[in-house]
């Protein structure tokens, strides 16, 4: 079967090089549409380039009855700007290209179903997936077609989490909150690798990702088995109870010293310089870490720094997240 | 022309040349000859090549199962930290200025020697120096970070000794980088031989002239980020370590601002010296002088701007990648201006497929496969599942050492016979070349399909689906050592048995070719005049003794 020369452009653009692994995200379809492009541009400019070395060489090659070169000029402004701009108009294209794909691959995209978020912990050598239900595990697991929101945290030096069939990696950074934010869409179980160097074990900081073809068959694994040790909520409440956070910062809306924490997730809040600020994973961390950074309008700059480990941060950041957004 | 050139016999010169003026261990280890540092640094560099090689083929031989097992992790892991700063800080970065530039840039400039010859010793010394201090790292254990040297990992307590005589050894390396920079620069701007303006340099200077500006812009904050490192460790200052209180992220940008120009300082006197030789040995004028020199500049100035496409999955902002993205795909244009201007150099030129050239003509496709896939890893969208992939090592083994080693051994038979009044044997040359360019890609190209089918860099141990790719590697990786050991015997048999040089064996125009081979100690026996340095016009192969000649020569 022959295939017009088009279609087979098309395809080999909607396509990648055949030697790539599944597409099991919504980033895999445009990252490798963008691969193929350059692929494609890539190829041509090195066959042209080979082809034109060796034919020149063989054309040209210095022998008896060929001893001198001829005289050509030895520039030409219009030449050297053409081959200026060409290149800059594809390099271009690319980088239009890639901004769209990259832009769908950080944004959320609009959905009816509420995203899954799970907290993502590196630590050498493993890594723990916390599910939103309080179910922690050593794997990762999705539901297919739902959107996903990992926020990653490492409890000691930077790793970096990539599933080459999501066609994604975000690094897991000691001190800060990093997230990934996807769909999957493609059933089945995909290797976990760590890709940023973390030390003896590094190659073997291995887990996998299970994506579930359904709502049902995630929710039938969420119940089985055992708990492995408190869930983010429990540890988070823990924390909030022994450190004496409910001091200054009520449960239930009662004004203190410092603001209540009831309902603040996700809420816009205005601080004493002015400035407003979403309250998620890094105002909380930074909050706890660094009080006086960003301090909300109307209340005194009064609260030491808390100095808590990584494991209290995100329980921290999961018990007021529990506590309910802003309705 | 002088004398020489026309005095087939080499005794009539032999007691004038620089190798012999001075005898002793001391006439070296002093000398403020910029030829004598040059050749210094040459056998200090190869040293460190045959060093840092055998580190590679021990991971090699490592990766040819799976599950590892010829040594373990930790050693795995510090087999590649060492390989990676042995050739990167000890090979590639002063490979091609320091020893062939050292040697080159006054002869090409028609002066007696650099502008500041103690400076140029004491960069040789702070050199060794640094070296001694890597040694050292070697001699109590070794270090496991990789040559990124990232906090928190590089900076724990349990790093021990090794991690601060290896920044120790960067700071010193650094330093010597800078001071060749400098002197490179004031040697250009001040000691152009009388006639000769910015656009008769021949474009290797060019070359190191872009070269100079990055390392005396981006090397000082190498410099300050190890010495902060090295703080950040024995007194927790809280600057890169989360647990006093600092940033790892941080880290990353100063490192990358600059170990991405580095990159530079690597590649621009390698694409230099494809100018000379690609220009001489088809017989031809480069073509597009002025547009080859300013993709120098162009080069060396887009490339500060960049630093920020290293972390594009490291949680910077968006718009932060966004822009390092963009930039990062301009330094296309100026590596797609030369490649264009040497290919049309090539055009109905009179080719003469010596040693240098078949290395030219493996580095353009080199170069090529290089160059190109940097584009996947400069566009955000198709670097998040590339980054810290194989794809990545094979990219950059394809421009430091493919691309750069390749120059640089066309710059070593290049210069060879003005280096030591010796031919090689063209065929040993041409032998290494071709098996050097097999080899090569036969070692890194399986390296991109694993890295596209989602093989992470830096594992002692892999999934069996790659092991394929890895065999071939091993492979490859022995067939690039035997090419790099026959280049090495082609030119250590010349010092025995090659026949005399002439002054100018390959019919080339600018100034060095018209000094003795080797060199007198002056360089010069009358001070020269600037002269065009592609202007092959007039020069006769009188014949294999006596070299090319000027017609009319006075």
């Amino acid at each position: 079967v022959t295939r017009p020369p088009l279609e087979a452009v098309h395809a080999l653009l909607a396509g990648a090089p055949g030697f790539m692994p599944a597409r099991a995200s919504s980033a895999a379809a445009g990252v490798d549409q963008v691969f193929a492009f350059i692929f494609w541009v890539s190829a041509f400019f090195l066959a042209l380039i080979v082809a034109l070395t060796v034919v020149f060489v063989v054309r040209y090659r210095r022998r008896p009855g060929r001893t001198e070169a001829e005289v050509t000029p030895d520039h030409d402004n219009r030449l050297e700007l053409l081959w200026s701009i060409i290149p800059l108009a594809l390099v271009m294209g690319m980088f239009v290209m890639s901004t769209r794909a990259y832009l769908h691959l950080t944004q959320p995209e609009g959905s009816t179903s509420p995203p899954l978020k799970v907290s993502v912990t590196g630590k050498r050598w493993s890594w723990w997936f916390d599910h939103p239900n309080g179910k922690g595990a050593p794997e990762l697991h999705l539901v297919k077609d739902r959107p996903t929101e990992l926020v990653l945290a490492s409890t000691d030096v930077i790793h970096s989490l990539y599933v080459p069939e999501f066609r994604l990696k975000q690094d897991a950074v000691p001190g800060r909150f990093t997230r990934m934010i996807f769909t999957p869409t493609l059933a089945g179980t995909y290797p976990i690798l760590c890709t940023e160097y973390c030390g003896t074990d590094h190659s073997r900081m291995l887990a996998q990702v299970v994506v579930h073809p359904d709502q049902p068959s995630y929710d039938a694994w969420a119940r089985e088995g055992l708990e492995a040790g408190a869930s983010l909520v429990e540890i988070g409440k823990k924390v909030f109870a022994q450190r004496g956070c409910a001091a200054c910062h009520s449960l239930d809306g009662t004004r203190r010293v410092g603001p209540t924490v009831k309902g603040i997730w996700g809420h816009q809040v205005k601080l004493a310089d002015g400035t407003t600020v979403k309250v998620d994973e890094e105002y909380l961390r930074e909050s706890i870490l660094k009080p006086a950074a960003k301090v909300v309008a109307g209340f005194p700059n009064v609260m030491p720094p808390a100095a808590l480990p990584e494991r209290d941060l995100q329980g921290i950041v999961a018990y007021l997240q529990s506590l309910g957004e802003t309705p | 022309m002088t004398a020489q050139a026309t005095t087939p016999s080499a005794a009539a010169h032999a007691g004038g040349s620089y190798l012999e003026h001075g005898r002793g261990l001391r006439s070296w280890l002093l000398t403020f000859d910029h030829k004598r540092i040059g050749l210094m640094y040459l056998g200090a560099i190869v040293l460190f090549v045959l060093l840092g090689g055998v580190f590679a083929l021990a991971l090699r031989l490592n990766l040819w199962s799976p599950g590892g097992g010829l040594v373990s992790n930790d050693a795995y892991n510090k087999l590649f930290t060492l390989h990676g700063a042995v050739m990167i800080f000890l090979f590639v970065i002063p490979g091609i200025p320091a020893a062939l530039g050292n040697f080159v840039v006054p002869l090409q400039l028609g002066a007696k020697d650099l502008a500041f010859p103690r400076v140029n010793l004491l960069s040789f010394w702070l050199f060794v120096g640094g070296a001694i201090f890597f040694v050292g790292t070697l001699v109590v254990g070794g270090i496991d970070t990789g040559w990124t040297l990232y906090p928190p990992y590089s900076l724990e307590e349990s790093r021990g000794l090794g991690i601060l005589l290896a920044l120790s050894g960067v700071f010193l390396l650094g330093f010597s980088s800078i001071l060749t920079g400098v002197n490179f620069i004031a040697t250009i701007h001040r000691m152009r031989a009388p006639g000769m303006g910015w656009f008769d340099l021949p474009l290797f200077l060019w070359a190191l002239y872009a070269t100079g500006i990055i390392q005396i812009i981006a090397t000082p904050v190498l410099g300050i980020t190890v010495a902060l490192g090295f703080m950040e460790r024995v007194f927790h200052l809280g600057l890169f370590m989360p647990e006093y209180g600092g940033d790892p992220v941080l880290f990353q940008h100063f490192f990358w601002f600059y170990s991405h120009p580095a990159v530079y300082i690597m590649i621009l006197p390698a694409m230099g010296i494809v100018s000379e030789v690609v220009s001489v040995f088809s017989r031809k004028p480069i073509f597009g002088y002025r547009f080859i020199a300013m993709s120098s500049i162009a080069i060396a100035v887009i490339g500060f701007l960049v630093w920020g496409h290293h972390m594009f999955v490291s949680g910077q902002s968006a718009w932060a990648s966004l822009i390092f993205s963009f930039l990062t795909l301009l330094v296309a244009i100026p590596s797609a201006i030369k490649t264009f201007n040497w290919l049309a150099t090539m055009y109905k030129g009179a080719i003469v497929l010596a040693t240098p050239m078949i290395y030219v003509l493996t580095f353009f496709a080199i170069f090529g496969v290089g160059g190109l896939t940097g584009l996947f890893l400069g566009t955000l969208a198709t670097d998040v599942p590339l980054h810290d992939t194989y794809f990545v090592v094979a990219h950059f083994h394809f421009v430091m050492v493919g691309a750069v080693m390749t120059a640089f051994l066309a710059g070593l038979h290049y210069w060879w016979p003005k280096m030591t009044g010796r031919m090689y044997d063209e065929r040993i040359g041409s032998l290494s070349a071709w098996v050097t360019f097999l080899g090569f890609n036969l070692t890194f190209i399986p390296q991109f399909f694993a890295g596209v089918a989602g093989m992470p860099r830096r594992y002692a141990t892999y999934a069996a689906q790659f092991t394929g790719h890895n065999r071939l590697s091993t492979l490859g990786a022995f067939i690039l050592a035997s090419g790099l050991l026959v280049a090495l015997y082609g030119l250590l048999a010349s010092l025995r048995t090659g026949r005399r040089a002439p002054a100018n064996p390959w019919g080339a125009a600018s100034l060095e070719w018209s000094a003795a081979s080797p060199p007198s100690f002056h360089n010069f026996d009358e001070d020269p005049r600037g002269v065009r340095p592609y202007d092959f016009g007039g020069l006769v192969h009188v014949s294999d003794e006596a070299g090319w000649v000027r017609e009319g020569a006075r």
